[in-house]
């Protein structure tokens, strides 16, 4: 793998984690991305946004390597082999899961180094960054173990059998050289507002053991039969992953300001829960049979859009919350210098009607599962509806979250006909305040609207807006979710003329009042897959599937957007 | 001061406390929800809960009614004044132990700070000061319990 300045290609990147906080592992074994306590903290490793000051976990040979990396077989744990002209040597690395009968530490990341064959010597170094690289972070030797510190935060390193390491510059640094039947323990204790727990050897051992255990049983519950069980269990131990367990909540990407063109500034912070993405979640998660997490996610939903509800926001924080001010941070550079890095989202003051179309389909999916909902969600359900009934005329800044003017994006119309069809299924069903007569009129009038003003003769095929008459593959959702019609199967023909190039589907062409170019979204190619299915060209949607799963990374996982030219991952990692 | 009377404060005092925190919800103010978060504890289905706890949070009511009596036998006074501020310090118990570290620590459905992947909690904690809910949510617990105490309190005295 080559760093270009210093900086490792997107796809370079490995996830683990433990269901509060993820750290991204480049193939050189550097743990580049790391937030503490939680996966929307400020970070304690950012190398991947600055690879001067961002700090890093870094282990790798002193001589030239070739590296290789796995997962464990259904496992969020990462190996990476080392091969050298010395020997080989394998890295074992693992966010651990709590051990509930001993005191844990609040997050522990355990690296194991083993060596397979040979004697290969390794350096390594220690270089936390609190705080976005902002914080003054402080390094000091006590009873034996590195602290590193900023406020209230906390970073204790246990080397066992690795040396003491050295302390200079900001960073601890040491070599290591293992001979057959050794191995070798780095394990990195958090502590935020509270005392750290200072974990043995035996104890991190321990809950590595319990946590390797864990991943199988859990990836071994997915219900699957089709045709790429590997790519879809990766998929669903990457959900898992990006699932915030405290509250369930589900962030959409855990890093923040990875660009959508390399040196540009479409760099976005992604660690909330977009709305939007409940319906495919929660089918998701039905689908592969993991109840558990559909409950819980459900239930955040429901409680986190309380405040607001019946309007939905675009966006919540993990906690539920809903303010999400967006600012810039100065003092990282950005990936391969792409600024600005930020922090928080802007989306959240925006208007996105598509949102509810995307929560009632979930609830309806949710709802089918398990045959009830509960009175007061009943009601809360329905005044949604009535709110999409009487605000669906509105004009908003649509799924794509132009931050120009907003329009009368036609996807956003029709997925308001898909919030109203869905509240008309609920309330037929009784499992709502059955108000379907108002709400069927509404979404029969918005479905006459759409064909008068969203249609485009000369192109046959909807467009993004009466006064933005060109295609947007986001209309592919229309497809996915019923919205039905002969216009439909135009609108996908018109996609695939104007929007495809191999597997890759553009999100639109036109102009959306940012500077600078951008990739292909890799979620618009699924949903061409998705359209395609649904339409009844299952060849097309079975061909175009066998590309897609070909593009993921080494070890399984997408980026959001992928350079059609070169292949290179871009934006956000990994994507939801 | 009668124990009858703290104890009709408390079942007063318990009907506006949540009242109030209903009215909150509904404007919009917080997500909290006590009934909800005790009900929980005991059956996941939310209207079942919402009824099993009313229940107990009126039984609590009735329950700390008792300690403020006693508090009031304890240094010979009761009264408006004095139980609101009782009921400022049972807020601060409340918002800072008791919903924020012991429910957690003993709710069944409730994830905390150190809940990883192989938990799937329903229920978000509340959080220090019980922010988690809404920024305001410790503002109306607070004047919520103020009220309280100073129901009971008054009640205790003979509403005098």
């Amino acid at each position: 793998m080559e760093r270009v300045d210093g900086y490792a290609p997107i796809h370079e990147y490995a996830l683990i984690g433990d269901g509060r906080t993820v750290a991204l592992i480049a193939r050189d074994c550097s743990v580049d991305w790391l937030c503490l306590p939680n996966v929307d903290s400020p970070s304690v490793f950012a190398r991947i946004l600055d690879a001067e000051r961002g700090g890093s976990f870094r282990l790798e040979p002193t001589a030239r390597f070739e590296a290789e990396r796995r997962y464990l077989e259904g496992s969020n744990v990462l190996e990476t082999t080392f091969s050298t002209s010395e020997g080989r040597v394998r890295v074992t690395d693992a966010m651990t899961l709590s051990d509930t009968r001993r005191i844990s530490p609040m997050r522990e990341l355990v690296r194991k180094v083993e060596p397979l064959a040979g004697t290969v010597q390794l350096r390594w170094a220690f270089e936390p960054r609190f705080g976005y690289g902002r914080a003054t972070t402080r390094i000091e030797r006590r009873a034996g173990r590195w602290f590193a510190h900023a406020g209230a935060d906390a970073l204790v390193l246990g080397l066992c059998e690795v040396g003491d390491g050295a302390l200079k510059n900001g960073a601890v640094t040491g070599e290591l050289a293992l001979a057959p039947g050794e191995s070798a323990l780095f394990s990195l204790a958090a502590a935020s507002r509270e005392p750290a727990v200072i974990p043995g050897r035996d104890d991190s051992e321990r809950r590595l053991e319990r946590t390797k255990r864990f991943w199988p049983e859990w990836a071994g519950r997915l219900h699957y039969d089709g045709s790429w069980p590997e790519a879809v269990r990766r998929s669903a131990l990457a959900l898992k992953l990006l699932t915030f367990a405290p509250s369930a909540a589900i962030v959409a990407a855990p890093t923040t300001s990875l660009p959508e063109w390399i040196g540009g500034g479409r760099n976005w912070d992604y660690r909330f829960t977009w709305l939007r993405d409940a319906s495919f979640t929660l089918d998701a998660f039905l689908r592969l049979g993991y109840h558990a997490e559909a409950h819980a996610f459900f239930w955040w939903l429901m409680h986190a859009t309380r405040l607001t509800q019946p309007r939905l926001q675009v966006l919540y924080r993990l906690d539920g919350s809903a303010d999400t001010p967006e600012r810039e941070l100065t003092g990282l550079s950005g990936y391969r210098g792409s600024r600005p890095v930020r922090i928080g989202n802007g989306a959240r003051d925006q208007v996105q009607l598509d949102v509810y179309g995307a929560v009632l389909e979930a609830i309806w999916v949710y709802a089918k599962a398990v045959g009830r909902l509960d009175g007061d969600t009943g009601k809360e359900v329905a005044r949604i509806a009535d709110y999409v009934a009487k605000h669906w005329r509105d004009n908003d800044n649509g799924i794509w979250e132009v931050r120009d003017e907003r329009a009368d994006y036609i996807q956003s119309k029709g997925l308001c006909w898909v919030a109203l069809d869905r509240a008309c299924a609920l309330g037929a069903r009784g499992l709502i305040p059955d108000r379907s007569a108002r709400w069927r009129a509404e979404a029969d009038e918005l479905k006459a609207w759409v064909d008068e003003h969203g249609w485009d003769d000369q192109l046959q095929t909807l467009v993004r807006a009466p006064d933005l008459r060109e295609v947007d593959a986001s209309l592919l959702t229309l497809a996915v979710l019923g919205y039905g019609g002969e216009r439909i199967e135009s609108t996908i023909a018109a996609v695939e003329r104007d929007l495809r190039e191999g597997p890759y589907v553009y999100r639109y062409r036109g102009d959306d009042g940012l500077a600078g170019e951008e990739g292909a979204f890799l979620t618009c190619s699924f949903w061409l897959a998705d359209a395609y299915a649904r339409t009844g060209r299952l060849d097309d949607a079975n061909a175009l599937m066998e590309q897609l799963v070909g593009l993921a990374n080494d070890v399984g996982l997408y980026s959001e957007e992928i350079d059609p030219r070169t292949g290179e991952f871009l934006g956000n990692f990994p994507r939801l | 001061m009668t124990l009858w009377g703290a104890l009709a404060g408390g079942a007063v005092g318990t009907i506006v406390l949540t009242s109030g925190l209903r009215v909150a919800q509904e404007l919009g103010v917080t997500r909290m929800d006590v009934p909800l978060l005790l009900g929980t504890v005991f059956t996941d289905r939310r209207d079942r809960a919402s009824v099993i706890g009313y229940v107990i949070h009126f039984v609590n009511g009735l329950v700390f009614a008792l300690g403020y009596y006693a508090i009031f036998r304890a240094v010979g006074h009761a009264g408006w004044l004095f139980g609101a501020a009782l009921g400022f310090a049972h807020a601060c118990l409340a918002g800072g132990a008791l919903l924020t570290v012991l429910l957690p620590a003993v709710h069944p459905r409730m994830g905390t700070p150190w809940s990883d992947a192989e938990e799937t909690p329903l229920l978000e904690a509340p959080g220090f000061l019980l922010l988690n809910y809404g920024r305001r949510t410790a503002i109306w617990t607070l004047l919520g319990h103020i009220v309280y105490g100073a129901i009971v309190g008054g009640f205790a005295a003979g509403l005098s």
